[in-house]
């Protein structure tokens, strides 16, 4: 990419990049000069208020996918798929309760793997284990990825320099500040998130209005504002499932039910979930004004920063540069700590060293940590291209996990070959139909397989699971 | 059937406004939160 067609300066995004990664490291080195022991730094001492508790969840779920690929739906699936991404605020919602649940069973737990191994037995768990670490370094690796793309297309910033400082700074604040790091930075990235966007979003209703664009849209492509456009339909329903799935199984969400204090994990979730849900219509609307703006859109998933540094100029451009890379490190540093605690939990300390001490704990979570910040780089470096459908491949492995979950912690006679079943089954099922139909399906069939093995396991079960003990001492 | 042009401009309207008192409700809460001594 020359820089000519980039959106900013180089030597603008280089300034930025250097202020907020300085600002973050700052921050996490003194959130985390707090952190003694594991229990401190996986989470948070387990006293979290619900400000900072309502912004992580919002932040978490900001991906970059939420700020760019928003607007790739809304060029594709028009009206109802804006609403579609919007669709995965329920995950958030949804697991409210449940944050509630876990922590009232578990009030010594510290990963999802925990709740697997305690209800499920050693076979669950590591079908969970593979499952899930799969999932969140796809999701590690797209999200940096993503990040060197998305900072070499604004600003000319070469992939591998962006990336890499990108990874470094989240993984330098994470190592230093653990969960307390990553909740505090969450707060201020979600606020300039949402600013960032609303002002955006104003700044290019003063350019065009929206019956500018939907007249726009109904000349040019009707079927991006019809009610009944079958693929967008479809949509919703995976959306809503993939997004129950990932935050009903992700450690990145258990972990935040267990470091929330008392009381507060089911409000946080809740909030969270309704700051999040209008995020992807705000960001989203913008795409459809592409049209009646005459913005060319050589890439759909450029198209967001293509329309607002049209309208903005370079003003647009920073903001959006600011915004990326905020709903960057609100992810990559989310994913980070929490894959690092599943494995410092579930593998060192509960198969290999029992006995190690908070302080050893903490010190090997800092290790993992780096670990996972040096093999993310190194597969990122190659440049294979886009991991989004690797990511959506995972939809119905993360489906055919909601109902082992929801059951086991509600329901008694929910027992271990129902779980495993209903993995296996759904999450196989769900790949075939991801192959022989499509993405939009894949999650919802996997989910629906899942369901009706885990029910009928249930219901044809005599096993009673004895809550307590999920109690494990810590 | 199209959706009608007053409902998307009621989606996009409402939705701006939504994550603006979004924003101003998290930040009010977190001085709350800081003044009772409950942020962490």
């Amino acid at each position: 990419m020359t820089d000519s067609n980039v959106l900013l300066a180089p030597s603008t995004g280089y300034l930025l990049l250097a202020l907020f990664s300085a600002l973050w490291i700052g921050l996490g080195i003194y959130w985390g000069k707090k952190n003694k022991s594991f229990e401190d730094h996986a989470l948070a001492g387990r006293n979290v208020g619900l400000a900072l508790g309502s912004a992580t969840a919002a932040a978490t779920w900001i991906t970059s996918n939420t700020t760019m690929l928003a607007p790739q739906f809304a060029l594709e699936l028009g009206i109802w798929g804006m609403l579609a991404y919007s669709m995965a605020a329920f995950g958030l919602i949804l697991f409210a309760p449940l944050a509630k649940r876990i922590r009232t069973l578990m009030p010594h737990g510290y990963t999802s793997g925990d709740f697997f191994r305690l209800r499920y037995g050693r076979v669950a768990w590591g079908i969970f284990m593979l499952f899930t670490l799969f999932y969140s370094l796809t999701w590690l690796v797209s999200m940096a990825m993503a990040g060197g793309i998305l900072l070499e297309a604004l600003a000319g910033i070469d992939y591998v320099w962006g990336m890499t400082v990108i990874l470094a700074v989240c993984v330098i604040y994470t190592m230093r500040g653990g969960l307390t790091a990553v909740i505090g930075t969450d707060f201020i990235q979600t606020l300039i998130i949402i600013v960032g966007i609303v002002v955006v979003g104003f700044a290019v209703l003063q350019n065009v209005s929206v019956d500018e664009i939907h007249a726009n849209l109904t000349a040019s492509k009707p079927e991006l504002v019809h009610v009944l456009f079958p693929a967008a339909l479809m949509a919703i329903f995976n959306n809503l499932l993939f997004g129950l799935g990932e935050v009903f199984h992700n450690n990145v969400w258990w972990s935040r039910a267990f470091a929330f204090r008392e009381g507060v994990g089911s409000k946080a979730f809740l909030i969270g979930g309704l700051v999040w849900f209008p995020i992807p219509i705000a960001a989203g609307f913008i795409a459809l004004a592409s049209g009646a703006l005459n913005v060319a859109v050589p890439s759909p998933d450029m198209v967001g920063p293509l329309v607002i540094a049209s309208v903005l100029g370079e003003v647009g451009a920073v903001a959006i540069f600011i915004i990326v890379f905020c709903s960057l490190a609100s992810s990559i540093d989310s994913l980070l700590a929490a894959t690092s605690d599943l494995l410092v939990e579930d593998v060192y300390r509960r198969f290999l060293k029992p006995a190690a001490t908070p302080e050893r704990l903490k010190s090997v979570a800092q290790y993992i940590t780096l670990a996972l910040g040096i093999g993310t780089w190194a597969v990122c470096v190659p440049r294979i291209g886009t991991l989004a459908s690797v990511l959506f491949f995972a939809g119905p492995l993360v489906g055919a996990m909601i109902w082992p979950i929801v059951t086991g912690l509600y329901w008694r006679r929910a027992n271990s070959v129902g779980a495993i079943g209903g993995m296996l089954l759904g999450g196989g099922i769900g790949l075939i139909s991801y192959f022989t139909i499509g993405w939009f399906v894949a999650s919802t069939i996997g989910t629906a397989v899942s369901m009706v093995w885990v029910l009928g396991a249930a219901w044809l079960s005599k096993d009673r699971y004895d809550w307590n003990l999920l109690k494990e001492d810590a | 059937m199209n959706f009608s042009s007053g409902f998307l401009t009621i989606l996009v309207y409402v939705s701006l406004v939504w994550c603006a008192i979004s924003a101003a409700g998290l930040a009010f809460m977190l001085v709350r939160d800081l003044l009772r001594g409950e942020s962490w």
